[in-house]
């Protein structure tokens, strides 16, 4: 019985995980990046992310979508008009294809992955300026996804049945190399937002690469405790200061 | 001492009123202030010895308008995101591009109804093992 019951469990809590019951397919998140230093904010870039349905002949994707867009004062200096995307699942969000766009003042580049699930292969093009075209295909493990992917995946756990200090390593394909990320919930706090004033879930992330972010436990995430478990401010360590994301706006929810 | 105090307050000035004009405007407070305690200090001094400079007095003078473009850029200039239209243009074009290439991709596991992956209690239940 006891056997059945440990099965049970582990089934079910499969099937828990496979399901999306936070991200809608209509939502749109607005976000605005600053830079902190000691106290005074200097207001950066709109980053929004939003989500679409996208529907093909066989199935129906859910499309991520991850902009970063700098103000109009900054567009003289240094202008940045990035696209992130992904193509998901929209129940257990496996990524099938991903777009990465950048443009940062005279910089362009894109990457576009294409996922093989069954071969555990991506198909790399890189794309530059002077119609560059690099072509590679690089192994991933079987539950990897890219950047945009992982960031939505993190709402998929199930925080509230979570003991404080638990670790999720997540792996991470980035700039066509597997990095390791890593989230720890450090438990519950309220903070005050443009939303609202909202109980969250406040989490530590880290990677494996160190250039990508700078200690190891001074990024924190802020997901809001409710069902959609919305990121609602996230603080970023940088060589002097902090970098800053908080939420403008939200809408088009699933709870 | 004075000229010492003298030459880091103008430094400080000439840094905040050029941060004042960049879009980091907020930052120029920092030497703003620096130049403002330097400035009073080799006030302060020049005034011991007799003579104030006339570039102390143009070290205030500087400090007061980089503050000045600082409070007023603070308060008037509305954050807001403009020229998007060549990134509009890329998100559809990416976005046709992606469906075209989905539609040739195999993803056939993406159809596994719920139902089929959801157990059926009774049937083990029913299950006895014999120890």
């Amino acid at each position: 019985m006891l056997r059945i019951s440990l099965l049970l469990i582990l089934l079910f809590s499969i099937t828990i995980n496979s399901q999306n019951n936070a991200i809608s397919n209509t939502e749109k998140l607005v976000y605005t990046a600053s830079y902190n230093m000691s106290g005074i904010l200097t207001d950066i870039a709109a980053v929004t992310m939003e989500t679409n349905e996208v529907k093909t002949s066989k199935a129906t994707l859910l499309r991520l979508k991850c902009t970063a867009t700098t103000y109009s004062k900054w567009d003289n200096f240094f202008k940045i008009r990035d696209l992130y995307e992904s193509y998901v699942n929209p129940k257990s969000l496996t990524p099938y294809l991903y777009n990465r766009d950048i443009n940062e003042g005279s910089y362009y580049k894109n990457m576009k992955y294409t996922y093989n699930h069954k071969t555990k292969t991506v198909k790399t093009v890189e794309k530059k300026k002077n119609n560059l075209i690099k072509n590679k295909t690089v192994p991933i493990n079987s539950n990897s996804k890219d950047i945009v992917a992982t960031l939505y995946s993190i709402r998929l756990y199930d925080f509230s049945n979570m003991p404080v200090g638990t670790k999720k390593t997540l792996p991470i394909i980035f700039d066509r190399e597997e990095i390791k990320g890593q989230i720890t919930y450090l438990g519950k706090e309220t903070i005050t937002t443009a939303i609202g004033k909202k109980e969250c879930y406040k989490l530590a992330i880290a990677s494996s690469e160190t250039d990508v972010l700078q200690g190891k436990n001074s990024n924190f995430l802020w997901l809001s405790a409710d069902e959609n478990k919305i990121p609602v401010y996230g603080k970023f360590k940088i060589p002097v200061g902090n970098g800053e994301l908080k939420i403008k706006s939200a809408s088009g929810l699933k709870n | 001492m004075k000229k010492l105090f003298t030459i880091l307050a103008l430094i400080a000035a000439i840094l905040a009123i050029i941060l004042s004009v960049l879009p980091i405007s907020n930052l120029a407070f920092f030497p703003a202030i620096v130049s403002i305690i330097f400035g009073a200090v080799a006030y302060y001094l020049s005034k011991k010895t007799g003579e104030v400079k006339k570039v102390i007095q143009f070290i205030f003078l500087l400090t007061i308008m980089a503050m000045s473009i600082t409070t007023y850029k603070a308060i008037f200039t509305e954050t807001k995101v403009a020229s998007t239209e060549a990134l509009d243009a890329t998100e559809i074009k990416l976005e046709e591009e992606a469906i075209e290439e989905l539609e040739d991709l195999d993803i056939e596991d993406i159809e596994i109804d719920e139902a089929d992956i959801e157990i059926d209690d009774s049937d083990i239940e029913n299950i006895t093992f014999e120890e």
